[in-house]
């Protein structure tokens, strides 16, 4: 089994562990593997179907993207990081809670 | 709540005031203990949002400098806890954009004001589970 490594704000809702091994000949299927197991992480990962936008996936040091995407293979020694890009900044007009 | 030393909050507000008139940006590295993200130390990055001008009011850290940043917290036994970045002559108010492109729950995403290349007051915030709005988060800064 693959190990993915749990971003910390994601922990909570993956039994406060920090990696976890799941399944899963692909990156994608490991992703889909941990939401099975892990329901409450879905939402935080997909929007849908897909990966949300922001979301990246290292493949040990290198971006699935740059591989072979969802279909790159696997095998049991990988670790798959969750990895976020973050933007934002300044608006015109400040909208909180 | 988000706690960090006093050193710690003086170098973010000295990387906001030398990014100026630009937004600065970087990581916080630390550890949660429940409801507390306890900041120990930073992962400073460059604004890599690609158009220069817009740097004034917009900053994006790449998976790139992401990925970097936790490779050095799980060296030094931490994780990534939150996000820092400057708001260059404007309240430190999270905004439709940094709501639009926020990322998780959990994160504290602080941001410091700098007015006329002086930087003055921080506050943080967190996205809230339902993902609909930032809750702002009180900030105590110790020696």
């Amino acid at each position: 089994m693959a190990t993915i490594r749990i971003p910390t704000p994601l922990r909570p809702y993956a039994g406060n562990k920090s990696s976890v091994n799941v399944k899963g000949n692909t990156a994608g299927a490991a992703l889909e593997a941990l939401a099975q197991d892990y329901p409450d992480l879905r939402q935080h990962l997909f929007d849908g179907k897909q990966l949300r936008s922001f979301v990246n996936v290292y493949l040990n040091e290198e971006d699935i993207r740059y591989l072979n995407g969802a279909e790159t293979a696997i095998g049991e020694q990988d670790t798959l990081m969750i990895i976020p890009s973050i933007a934002g900044g300044r608006g015109a007009r400040e909208v909180v809670s | 709540m988000l706690r960090l030393s006093e050193a710690l909050q003086a170098q973010i507000n000295a990387q906001g005031a030398a990014a100026y008139p630009y937004e600065g940006c970087g990581l916080l590295l630390g550890h949660t203990n429940g409801e507390e993200n306890v900041v120990t130390g930073l992962f400073p990055v460059e604004n890599q949002w690609e158009v220069e001008e817009e740097k004034r009011e917009r900053f994006q850290i790449t998976p790139e400098d992401m990925f970097a940043a936790e490779v050095a917290a799980m060296n030094q036994g931490v994780d990534i806890i939150g996000i820092y970045h400057s708001h260059p002559d404007h309240d430190p108010v999270a905004s439709p954009r940094d709501l639009a492109w926020a990322t998780w729950p959990g994160y504290s995403y602080l941001i410091t004001e700098v007015r006329d290349g002086q930087p003055g007051e921080s506050r943080s915030w967190q996205l809230q589970r339902d993902r609909s709005g930032f809750e702002e988060e009180k900030i105590e800064i110790r020696d």
